[in-house]
């Protein structure tokens, strides 16, 4: 399949005009004027930089780095600030998992929980997965669903994707029995499977991750993969449980608020929906079952993750 | 473009029977094989003729997976036609048939016509629906019925047009109520009582679109 993404380019980057992002900054070979723009995009986001920069570097990866490596504990307020505006790639897989709260602040103990909550899922696998009926209907639906999923991105169409994809929402979802699996969930794993995948995949670029050939792995990373992904995803889905439970009754609040926003922000637009008995139920439905990764690039969705992971909380609170 | 009559049309059934793929083989005459889940509710039209009048078809595609159906459910209600989707190669999508119908007759206006649909025949080899079960459920609940292929485009566009048909034949007959835009019917631009008047000589009431 040669189209990687559903949507142009152009689309991509005029999201990423809008958040300002991380990767733009790396570059040596940048002129002055674009220097001092990317001065201006680090002073409106709102942390404090030291006068000393480091010569030939991002001074937000910098203190990103010191935050996340060096700190025998990670600020985690200072980090979501600092997040917020977009993180590089090679320190997003630690990044959101702190954000999370998957891995803890204390540095020293990131080894051990990390290597525990492993084990921990490896034991649910064996607990439950193996063990399922045959005619488990859970199983069946995510099975059927799998297969499915994002076809126009090659790296899940392989069927050791697949296979972890299949334990990751089986297990979450008996331990889950008020919402059980629901459609769309699956897409929701995929930002955290292809973030912890990067960190296996060197020198890359996105095209490389979303291409990359998996079965190259050692048993040891993929398990590393999909454990990290198990428990992010468990994570997510704690502060939106109700967007899945029954009647999706988040969904309709989301739905709700959207319909509000709107009618403040654009008036116009609003009204002409409403003159024409279009619900926005009809087509923001999708937008909020899935966080949008249906509408936009992946790896823009990754982005805007950095920023929904440093707000803390996805649940609607109205 | 201007038509006579809008249909609009609900596909349901079970998640997987190729709802969205005979959706897209009937507007887009392409096949997809592998084509991501349906959430929610998505879109298709297209303009078919039944005898010499144009008619729009405006088709929901609606999501099979039980959590949804909640959100599903309030799609029936203004709908005129239903394709009730089933998998000939995997028996429980039958078997669930009457679930389906229960929940389409109750939330939708009497005479909503169904057209019950095995879809996948091309499969024959893994068939586990006779046809003969197919057409025993269709005559015992009164709806049309269709083995069809989305994926070989067999029967596709006669599950749509002879549904369209039968609901032409309804309005003809005075079942529907064509003026209550509950019951899925919409008078198109062709139809519409000003540009018949306009037709009769009051051109101020013209609507604009109508014929060249």
């Amino acid at each position: 399949m040669n189209n990687k993404h559903k949507f142009g380019n152009n689309k991509s980057s005029i999201l990423i005009k809008e958040i300002p992002s991380s990767e733009s900054v790396q570059n040596d070979n940048e002129s002055p004027s674009k220097q001092s723009e990317e001065e201006e995009v680090e002073s409106k986001a709102s942390y404090h930089h030291d006068s000393e920069k480091p010569k030939n570097g991002d001074p937000k990866l910098a203190k990103l780095k010191k935050l996340l490596y060096e700190d025998e504990i990670t600020d985690l307020s200072l980090l979501r600030t600092i997040t917020w505006s977009g993180i590089s790639d090679e320190v997003r897989p630690l990044a959101w998992k702190l954000l999370l709260g998957y891995l803890p602040p204390v540095r020293s103990k990131r080894p051990i929980v990390s290597e525990n909550k492993k084990t921990e899922y490896q034991n649910l696998v064996a607990q439950y997965y193996n063990n399922r009926q045959d005619n488990d209907e859970m199983y069946r639906q995510i099975h059927i669903d799998i297969p499915r999923m994002q076809p126009l991105i090659t790296i899940f169409q392989q069927p050791i994707v697949q296979d972890m994809f299949k334990r990751i929402l089986y297990i979450w979802s008996i331990r889950h029995p008020a919402s059980g699996y629901v459609q769309g969930m699956n897409d929701l794993v995929t930002p955290f499977f292809v973030t912890y995948l990067s960190e296996f995949v060197p020198r890359h670029s996105f095209a490389d991750v979303e291409s990359f050939d998996v079965s190259t792995l050692t048993d040891e990373a993929l398990a590393t993969i999909e454990a990290d992904s198990y428990w992010s995803f468990n994570k997510l889905l704690d502060s939106i449980q109700d967007n899945y439970t029954f009647a999706q009754p988040g969904i309709q609040r989301l739905v709700n608020l959207l319909s509000r926003v709107v009618s403040r922000v654009d008036k116009k637009l609003h009204e002409h929906l409403e003159n024409n008995s279009v619900q926005y139920i009809q087509f923001a439905f999708r937008w909020m079952n899935n966080l949008l990764i249906r509408e936009i690039p992946l790896r823009c969705i990754i982005r805007l993750w950095d920023t929904y992971l440093s707000e803390g909380t996805l649940s609607s609170t109205y | 473009m201007s038509y006579a009559y809008l249909f609009k049309y609900i596909i349901i059934g079970d998640t997987g029977v190729g709802k969205s793929c005979l959706l897209l083989q009937f507007t887009d005459k392409r096949f997809q094989p592998i084509h991501d889940l349906t959430i929610g509710v998505e879109f298709g039209a297209r303009m078919i003729t039944i005898q010499n009048k144009q008619i729009k078809l405006q088709i929901w595609d609606t999501a099979g997976q039980e959590t949804f159906r909640s959100i599903t459910r309030s799609y029936y209600r203004g709908a005129a036609g239903a394709l009730l989707v089933y998998d000939i190669t995997r028996r429980e999508t039958f078997n669930h048939l009457t679930t389906w119908l229960e929940d389409a007759r109750q939330h939708s206006n009497s005479s909503m016509v169904i057209m019950l649909i095995g879809n996948k025949c091309d499969l024959e080899s893994r068939r586990e629906v006779r046809r003969e079960e197919g057409e025993a459920f269709a005559r015992e609940h009164g709806l049309i019925f269709m083995e069809t292929s989305a994926k070989t485009a067999a029967n596709v566009e006669e599950a749509f047009i002879n549904t369209a048909q039968e609901i032409y034949d309804k309005i003809q007959e005075g079942v529907f109520d064509i003026n209550n835009e509950a019951n899925g019917i919409k008078i198109g631009p062709q139809l519409s009582p000003s540009s018949q008047k306009s037709s009769s000589g009051n051109p101020a009431l013209g609507t604009g679109g109508g014929c060249c």
